[in-house]
Order: structure tokens, then C-alpha cells, then sequence
């Protein structure tokens, strides 16, 4: 693995999750396995970083250790994010990367809870927040002080079990769960704004009950306090973090053009997509 | 039938604090003991079906047993989805509780009506689909449900027809269960649910030679013993308040299909939607489910059968 620059003040934790060298990784898999989604993963990427950096809490680096906190992919074509955070911990080694989507592999193209360090099936969307309702429920009943994130994609958001799911995190005061929208501004077809306008999300998760804060979803340090800001404040209420993110994140001739939500990479593509990605050593 | 699975549920709550009970905003009497033997155990999840179903999904992932409570017509049918991706993919413990099933809702239309649940839920891989007759079968679905330990959908049908059997069931619930002996290499009734008591009162005033057997487990099936009916009948006689379509009937023509060809007679809801509205009583009549109706069909079949 190709170490990168590091400036004094980082730390292992630090070197181990590195923005450019996950979208490496994601691009090293879309290509391997000539899929999509690429861009819905990108968003995601500093968000997912500063979680597995920062916050999730895996004791004995345990992708099933009973006390962790949950992150659950509710937007599930985000999926290789994931995955790259997964090669990170080492819970996914290159054979992984290398082998996606080989005839037999066990890594899907969404996110599927039978591989160990996914929390939910999902895909299909507006189940895995609901399902995020419930653990956060179910560890609120047995009073313990692991967390729940819930990643959800604005485009997401046009399904209706997330607001019913709203409803009850708020009524049962949830205040273990917190949303996350990645809020690129795109779906599947078009702009969130052109198929179906979500409005003023802040406004919506506030008069939901939550607590909510906007902030720049690939600003890893303003995403970090973010998330520390959300925690200690609004006692009993569920936290939803709103993160601007950009759809294709990363690599500039992605940057929300909505083709690369269902665009394969070729060899061309994808060389250009790893240069971009300005990493020492350049593509392989 | 209602008092037993009331009891049932309150039972095995008080026994493990694990176990919740999750309703969709319905069960007005029907939960008056559970809240008030296990009111911590008892949440309302709202008039929000697709959300509770995961939910629960998420309250057995952290170590819960929830029993999940609506009409048929919402769990599962509203929420089949939830069931096959949150619940049966991942092989999680939750019962699904859907009551009133078939046409027990009988003046207030197709929305409130349930007739195709049991060939939905019993194409899900990993569910277990059961439909219990009378009081004891439903004792004995709750305990079975509870012990499975993995996600399992109860049909509730019409619940006050009566016993079928004398008393406590004598053999695991997961069996064909004989309600009636007959005379082997006659017509036997295999039935489900509120259509158990029909085919007894058939086989009792009618069919006197007829063997009656109820199905409390219709997934999985004890094909050993359909397939043993099968082989052992002129013809065999399925009766489900459901669809002819995917439910009991298909069940047991498939496994004789495999297993020991024989003519099956399948009395259930002929793929239709109910016209009209009235009692109970009155829709099966609509839909030739009343004892005169499927007396005339089986004897219209077994008198067009060659003298053997």
C-alpha cells in the first residue's frame, strides 16, 4: 500500500484512513468489477472517514463485537465508501478489491448485512434507517451508551418509511441515533430538485425533533465537530446532520455529472480517474 | 382462541424481558393484559407498518424477540418487503402476528380483507408460515413461533368456531395433526385455519369414511405425512380461507406432485376479490366456502370418478 505524506501532527489512525488513497480503493473495485455507482460512493468518503476515524467504536477491532456503535448504510449503493473503510481496518484485504464481483465473491454491489462490518441489507431504499430506529431503540432499552449512525441519501428521502422513522425516533427520544443525509443533490434521474423537491431539510428534521446541524460534508474537521457539537447538545432529541457533499467527490470530470451514478469505468476512464486523484505513485 | 394467544404472549413476555410486542396502533382489547402484566414491553409503533416491521428488525439485531402485531391485510402483506430484506435475509428472530386474516373483517372490504398472505409469505425463504384451527393449536403456535427462534409469520383467522381438538395438542405442532381418523383409501380433508371446523362438521355429518387433517404448520410442511395422505387417498381435499392461488392447496399439490400423484379437490378463494359486503357467513357463501358449497363440489367430484 502506497504510504502517503504525513504531516507531523497525524496519527496512525490518521494515516490509516486517507481520503484519496479510499477513492483508490473504490475506483481499484468499480473497475475490477466494471460497476456503478461510483459517484454515490464518493460523497460519502470524508463523511465515512471521520466516523471510522473518529467515532465508531469497534472494541477489539471487531466488525461484530457486541458493544460497537452501529454505522448503518441506509443508502446502500454508497457501498464501496464502505468497503474502503474496510480494507482500511484490514477487515477486507486486496483479494477483496481485486476479486469484486468475481462469479461466487461474497461482496455485493449494495450493502448486505451478511458480510461481517455491514450492519443492514439495504438497496432497496428507506429500509436500513428504519432498521437504525430500532437497534438505537432496542440499545436505549438496555442502557448502554453505544451510538447508531445512519447514512442516508437525499434522493432517499422521497421514501416514506424515513419520515415515519423520524416520528418515532422523535417520540421515543432517540437521542443515541443520528442521521446523516448526504446531500448531494442528486438521484438517480436527475437533481433532487427536479424530481422531487425535499425543500429545506434543517427546517424538516427540526420541526421532526431533531437536532440538526448543516455543515460541508467533505470538510473533515467541520464534519468532526459537527458530530461532537450534535452529541452533547439537545439532550433527548435524535440528531440529524445534514452534509452538502458533492455527487462524484474527488475526481474533478465526476464532480456532478449525474452520468457516473450508472457510468462504468474503462481503461481510459479509469487511468484518468486515478491520476486526478493526485496520490503518490500514480496508477498502477 | 383469542384469550389463548392473549395468554400465550403475556406468558412468554413474563418470562423473558427480551420479548416486545410491537402493534401498529391496533389490538384495542385484545392487549388489555399484556400492558397491563408487561407495560414496558408494550410499544406502539404507530400507524406506520413498513417502519415498526423494520424496527423490529433492528430490536432483534441487539438481542430482542419482538412480536410484531397487525391485521393480515398490513403484517405482512403491507410489508412483505420488510419482511423478506430485514427480517428473513438476515434470519432474525421476530413473529410476525397477523389477525384477521381471510374474511374476518367482513363488512369492510378488500382493504381490511386478507387472502393472499400465506402465498406471499410462504415464498419468502427462511419464514415460517403457520395457521392455527383452534385454542390449542394457537398455544402451541406461540410456543412453537417463540422457540423457532427465527422469523416466523402467525396467521390469525376467525377465531371463534370452536375447537377441533379434545384438548391440549399431544404432538409438536410442526406435524400434520389427524382431527379425524378415517378409512384409509377413502377421501381425506386437508385443512387450514377457520376450515378445519368445516371439514370436521363435513367428514362428521357427510363424508363419514373421510379422514380430516389440520396443517398448523404450513411452513415447513410435514411432507412425510402429506406425502403418506396422498398415497393413501382416492382424493384429497384441501380448504384454506385464502386463495386458491399459492396457499395450502398449491402446497399439498406440489408435494404430491413429487412425492405420490393422486386427484386434490382445492376449496379456497377463487382468485377473486369479494363482490359485496356482510357477515362473516355471508362471504364465505360469496366465495363457496360454506359447508353446503364444498359438500356439493366434493360430491360432485367423487361421484364423476371411475367405479374403482
Amino acid at each position: 500500500m502506497t504510504a502517503l505524506a504525513t504531516p507531523q501532527a497525524q496519527t496512525g489512525a490518521e494515516q490509516r484512513f486517507a481520503p484519496a488513497r479510499m477513492r483508490r480503493t473504490v475506483l481499484e473495485m468499480a473497475y475490477a468489477g466494471s460497476t456503478v455507482h461510483i459517484a454515490c460512493a464518493f460523497s460519502i468518503i470524508e463523511l465515512v472517514t471521520v466516523l471510522y476515524r473518529n467515532h465508531l467504536r469497534y472494541p477489539g477491532n471487531d466488525p461484530r463485537a457486541e458493544g460497537r456503535d452501529y454505522l448503518v448504510l441506509s443508502k446502500g449503493h454508497g457501498v464501496m465508501a464502505q468497503y474502503a473503510c474496510m480494507h482500511e481496518l484490514g477487515w477486507l484485504d486486496d483479494s477483496h478489491i481485486q476479486g469484486y464481483f468475481k462469479d461466487g465473491s461474497e461482496l455485493k454491489g449494495l450493502s448486505d448485512s451478511r458480510v461481517a462490518g455491514l450492519e443492514v441489507t439495504s438497496g432497496s431504499l428507506g429500509h436500513g434507517f428504519s432498521v437504525g430506529v430500532g437497534i438505537a431503540m432496542g440499545l436505549k432499552r438496555k442502557g448502554t451508551d453505544q451510538k447508531v449512525y445512519a447514512i442516508v441519501g437525499d434522493g432517499e428521502l422521497n421514501e416514506g418509511p424515513i419520515w415515519e422513522g423520524a416520528l418515532v425516533a422523535a417520540h421515543h427520544r432517540m437521542d443515541n441515533l443520528m442521521l446523516i443525509v448526504d446531500k448531494n443533490g442528486f438521484q438517480a434521474m436527475g437533481t433532487t430538485d427536479d424530481v422531487l423537491a425535499l425543500g429545506d431539510l434543517s427546517a424538516k428534521f427540526a420541526s421532526f425533533g431533531f437536532e440538526t446541524l448543516e455543515v460541508d460534508g467533505h470538510d473533515e474537521a467541520a464534519v468532526d465537530t459537527a458530530i461532537r457539537q450534535l452529541w452533547t447538545t439537545g439532550t433527548g432529541k435524535p440528531k440529524a446532520l445534514i452534509a452538502r457533499t458533492v455527487k462524484g467527490k474527488g475526481v474533478p470530470f465526476m464532480e456532478s455529472d449525474n452520468r457516473w451514478h450508472y457510468t462504468r469505468l474503462n481503461p481510459q476512464t479509469f487511468a484518468e480517474a486515478i491520476d486526478a486523484l493526485g496520490l503518490p505513485g500514480a496508477s498502477k | 382462541m383469542r384469550e389463548a394467544f392473549s395468554n400465550a404472549l403475556v406468558r412468554l413476555a413474563l418470562a423473558d424481558p427480551k420479548v416486545l410486542l410491537l402493534t401498529g396502533d391496533h389490538g384495542y382489547a385484545l392487549f388489555d393484559e399484556f400492558r397491563k402484566r408487561c407495560p414496558d414491553q408494550y410499544i406502539n409503533a404507530g400507524i406506520a407498518e413498513q417502519n415498526m416491521v423494520g424496527m423490529a428488525a433492528g430490536l432483534a439485531r441487539v438481542g430482542f424477540r419482538p412480536f410484531v402485531y397487525g391485521l393480515a391485510a398490513f403484517v405482512p402483506i403491507r410489508t412483505v418487503e420488510q419482511i423478506k430484506l430485514d427480517i428473513a435475509h438476515d434470519d432474525l428472530p421476530v413473529v410476525l402476528l397477523g389477525d384477521g386474516a381471510g374474511f374476518v373483517y367482513s363488512h369492510l372490504g378488500t382493504s381490511h380483507q386478507s387472502t393472499e398472505d400465506i402465498a406471499c409469505t410462504r415464498a419468502i425463504p427462511g419464514l415460517e408460515v403457520l395457521s392455527p384451527a383452534d385454542r390449542f393449536e394457537m398455544t402451541a403456535c406461540m410456543d412453537y413461533a417463540y422457540e423457532a427462534n427465527g422469523p416466523v409469520y402467525l396467521r390469525m383467522g376467525k377465531s371463534d368456531r370452536g375447537d377441533v381438538h379434545a384438548g391440549p395438542l399431544a404432538v409438536q405442532v410442526g406435524n400434520l395433526l389427524a382431527v379425524r381418523k378415517g378409512k384409509p383409501g377413502g377421501l381425506a380433508f386437508i385443512a387450514t385455519g377457520s376450515m378445519v371446523n368445516t371439514a370436521k362438521q363435513l367428514a362428521e355429518m357427510v363424508f363419514l369414511e373421510a379422514s380430516v387433517w389440520s396443517v398448523p404448520a404450513i411452513k415447513p410442511i410435514d411432507s412425510v405425512t402429506v406425502a403418506r395422505v396422498c398415497a393413501t387417498s382416492t382424493v384429497v381435499v384441501t380448504m384454506e380461507e385464502h386463495n386458491t392461488v399459492g396457499g395450502l392447496g398449491s402446497l399439498i399439490a406440489e408435494i404430491a406432485a413429487d412425492h405420490a400423484p393422486v386427484r386434490i379437490l382445492r376449496i379456497g378463494v377463487p382468485d377473486r376479490f369479494s363482490a359485496f359486503c356482510g357477515t362473516y357467513d355471508y362471504l364465505l357463501r360469496e366465495h363457496g366456502l360454506d359447508a353446503a358449497a364444498v359438500q356439493s363440489k366434493v360430491l360432485a367430484l367423487v361421484n364423476a370418478l371411475p367405479a374403482r
